[in-house]
């Protein structure tokens, strides 16, 4: 597979940039307070819907003035401390270029998590007070109330939703340089599925011509349905935003489906896209809930003919629903639990290993020694560690193991 | 230096020093004595000595030998029958050492084997009778197959009483050189009622605290049970779904719960008088009702996150009912 086409054809300069004026506008004359060594604000909040070009944006002006940008995905952090660490680190580092000015983007920042990341927020707002270089934070949606001390201390930018006619320029302009022929009708189709999102536009292009030299209306039709085959998003919406069973249902004739992955889409993306009525979540909690216990007899009994069942609840089951809120344009993200569970493996090991030990020395299951044993020695260890470390002694467990322990 | 965990260091090594089960102990002692015991299944609640009494019971039959001729196994941990199978096998091939003619095969959590690896287990009982003994311990006799259960002496442990926890917790706190307050070990009770274990582990973790009375014994019960467990709850209560998500995914990796384990924190949480969650009570009734009916489908299904997201998503909706939040 070549480069994906929007990292290809990603702005280089603010002039390439579509549409965004006054995004551009109030973003220079920030950066230029900085290069006259008086910043207006010390940040930007950079904020606008999914695709509009806020990644963009930012890598092009950085380009335009040759800044270098550090860039610190903050969805990928989960505490403070490993935060404030990460970015103050790269802030810290010599560039590898030598002396071109740098230029910090936390993109993503409404992906902190509210409870997990307690503290992140502060530990931006302190970051930003002491740091020397421009920071450009992105988001969505600025105006969540726990964004209020980010807001007070950045200077907000706004950035509009695409308008088609903007996407299809864009889409043309790729066209011509991949040498496709092709209607503007087909563009104009592409566009308006993206629903203002660039990016999810220029996806769908490269995912039907890539290698070709023509694209015709009728190729749209034919490939469509196997452009967004690729796409775990386009088939989670599909079924999220179906209103009938049978449109819900339609995902599960693409060919080779991996309906155990899209049962983790479903839950992991189901609450975003319902969360104006509880009364959908809970009942489409439900159908997901009966779904499992069906892939759980499946996998006790081996009788597959139970599989139908499972499907439909997890598609039609969860898509019609009372009290289904109104379709509106969620960002879906990829499955955070598959994420953890592999940061995690390593945590798990150490910490099997633990229990192991007291689960032998005290004569239980590991299960219990972490509920009705470990817990005891955490609060002796830290209420008295000279205590705590005698019982770590006699458990033959090394005190820095044990700390590991989070 | 080192120390032991007290529920270790005063664990009874020989019968007569049990807490209570006074009958239990008494036919125990009379198998010793004739030197010939049946298979054993020893049923019960947590904390009332039934492993206690396994590995005593060994040592008295066998004396100093006792390691040589025990084999302890927990069917939690151990996967599948067939680990059982070999590792019973491999142990009951050699003869047993001393004038005990049969070796003792304690299996732990009997009752969390499958239906299917009890079938097995009852053939391995029958196969190895000569050579072995087994002594099963469970929570739930009704959890163990008939054919089993038919096989085995069954011995029901019961709950401790109130006096003979206090007894004992007043014992070790001597023993210890702890000061604990009559409230102290009224607050150890409420919390741990007949279960010994529980009981000394709170006595030993509240001690490390200070003066053990109702202020620190309590301030060890609120931190045994994660906080982000009643944190989940009320997040989930004022509609906050996605927040209540981010715990729940918070207690099962970093703390390693098990989805069961989870359910089984959030129903003690909801009944528990002492915790106040600010819901009326018939909402606290409903509650408990969506935490069995979950417990259940977990039982039965194969994703512990997915029934405890529905979980949540059905306590959002009561909180709606109620308007909480």
């Amino acid at each position: 597979m070549s480069l994906p086409w929007v990292e290809k054809y990603r702005p280089k300069s603010l002039k390439d940039l579509v549409n965004q004026e006054e995004a551009k506008k109030k973003l220079l004359s920030w950066l230029e307070s900085w290069s006259r060594g008086k910043p207006i604000k010390k940040a930007v909040l950079l904020y606008g819907p999914p695709g509009c070009g806020k990644t963009a944006i930012v890598h092009a002006i950085a380009n335009d003035f040759n800044l270098e940008v550090v860039e610190v995905n903050a969805s990928d952090f989960r505490t403070a401390t490993a935060l404030e660490r990460t970015i103050a680190r790269t802030i810290r580092e010599r560039s590898l270029f030598g002396k071109r000015g740098k230029l910090a983007l936390l993109d993503e920042v409404d992906g902190l998590s509210p409870l997990q990341d307690a503290g992140a927020i502060e530990a931006i707002v302190k970051i930003v007070e002491k740091s020397r270089i421009p920071t450009i934070m992105t988001a969505n949606d600025p105006w969540d109330p726990r964004f209020r001390d980010l807001r007070n201390i950045s200077l907000l930018i706004e950035m509009k939703k695409l308008n088609r006619r903007d996407i299809v320029t864009v889409l043309k302009r790729i066209c011509l340089k991949e040498g496709i022929k092709v209607d503007t009708e087909v563009l104009r189709i592409i566009a308006r599925r993206s629903r203002g999102d660039l990016r999810a536009a220029i996806n769908d292009l490269q995912a039907i011509g890539e290698g070709r030299r023509v694209i015709r209306v009728e190729d749209l039709d034919i490939l469509m349905p196997r452009a967004s085959q690729l796409n775990m998003f386009e088939i989670v919406r599909t079924v999220l935003t179906a209103k009938t069973p049978e449109q819900a249902k339609s995902v599960l004739t693409l060919p080779s489906l991996d309906y155990q992955m899209l049962f983790h889409w479903i839950s992991e993306n189901l609450p975003y896209q319902y969360s104006e009525s509880m009364e959908a979540l809970a009942a489409a909690y439900d159908a997901l809930s009966r779904a499992d216990v069906y892939f759980g007899r499946i996998k006790r009994t081996q009788n597959w003919s139970l599989l139908s069942y499972a499907l439909e609840l997890m598609t039609a089951g969860v898509a019609v629903v009372p009290g289904k809120p109104r379709f509106r344009f969620v960002k879906y993200s990829f499955p955070q639990r598959l994420k953890l569970l592999s940061k995690m493996k390593e945590t798990k090991k150490i910490r099997d290993s633990v229990l192991s030990i007291i689960a032998k020395k005290c004569h239980v299951s590991r299960a219990v020694a972490n509920t009705e044993i470990l817990p005891y020695i955490k609060i002796i260890y830290s209420e008295n560690p000279e205590q705590g470390r005698k019982i770590l002694k006699w458990l033959g467990i090394s005190e820095d193991r044990f700390r590991s322990l989070s | 230096m080192s120390e032991a965990l007290w529920v270790e260091k005063y664990r009874p090594k020989v019968l007569r020093e049990m807490v209570n089960q006074e009958e239990i102990v008494s036919r125990l002692e009379q198998f010793v004595k004739a030197k010939a015991i049946p298979h054993l299944l020893f049923a019960g609640p947590p904390g009332t000595g039934k492993t206690t009494a396994a590995l005593a019971l060994a040592r008295e039959l066998y004396g100093e030998h006792w390691r040589e001729n025990v084999l302890e196994l927990n069917a939690s941990d151990e996967r599948g029958i067939q680990t059982i199978r070999l590792r019973v096998k491999d142990y009951a091939r050699t003869m047993a050492l001393g004038d005990v003619p049969y070796k003792l095969i304690i299996l732990d959590e009997a009752d969390n084997m499958t239906s299917d690896a009890q079938q097995a287990l009852r053939r391995i009982m029958e196969l190895y009778s000569r050579t072995a003994r087994f002594c099963l311990i469970a929570n739930y006799v009704s959890k163990i197959i008939e054919p089993i259960q038919s096989r085995c002496a069954v011995f029901r442990f019961q709950p401790l009483e109130r006096e003979d926890v206090i007894e004992r917790l007043k014992f070790i706190a001597e023993k210890e050189g702890v000061k604990v307050t009559e409230s102290g070990l009224e607050a150890i009770w409420e919390i741990s009622k007949g279960d010994l274990r529980r009981a000394i582990n709170t006595l030993q973790a509240a001690s490390a605290l200070g003066t053990v009375d109702a202020k620190t014994v309590y301030r060890v019960v609120g931190r045994v049970t994660p906080e982000e467990i009643r944190e989940m709850l009320l997040l989930a209560l004022k509609g906050r779904f996605i927040e209540a998500r981010e715990c729940l995914r918070e207690l099962l990796i970093t703390y390693g719960l098990s989805g069961i384990d989870v359910i089984k924190m959030i129903h003690s949480e909801i009944m528990n008088p002492k915790i106040k969650l600010e819901i009326p009570d018939e909402a606290r009734v409903e509650l408990a009702d969506i935490a069995g009916e979950i417990n259940f489908r977990m039982v039965e299904g194969a994703d512990e996150e997915i029934q405890l997201s529905a979980f949540l998503a059905k306590v959002a909706l009561l909180g709606r009912k109620y308007r909480i939040g």
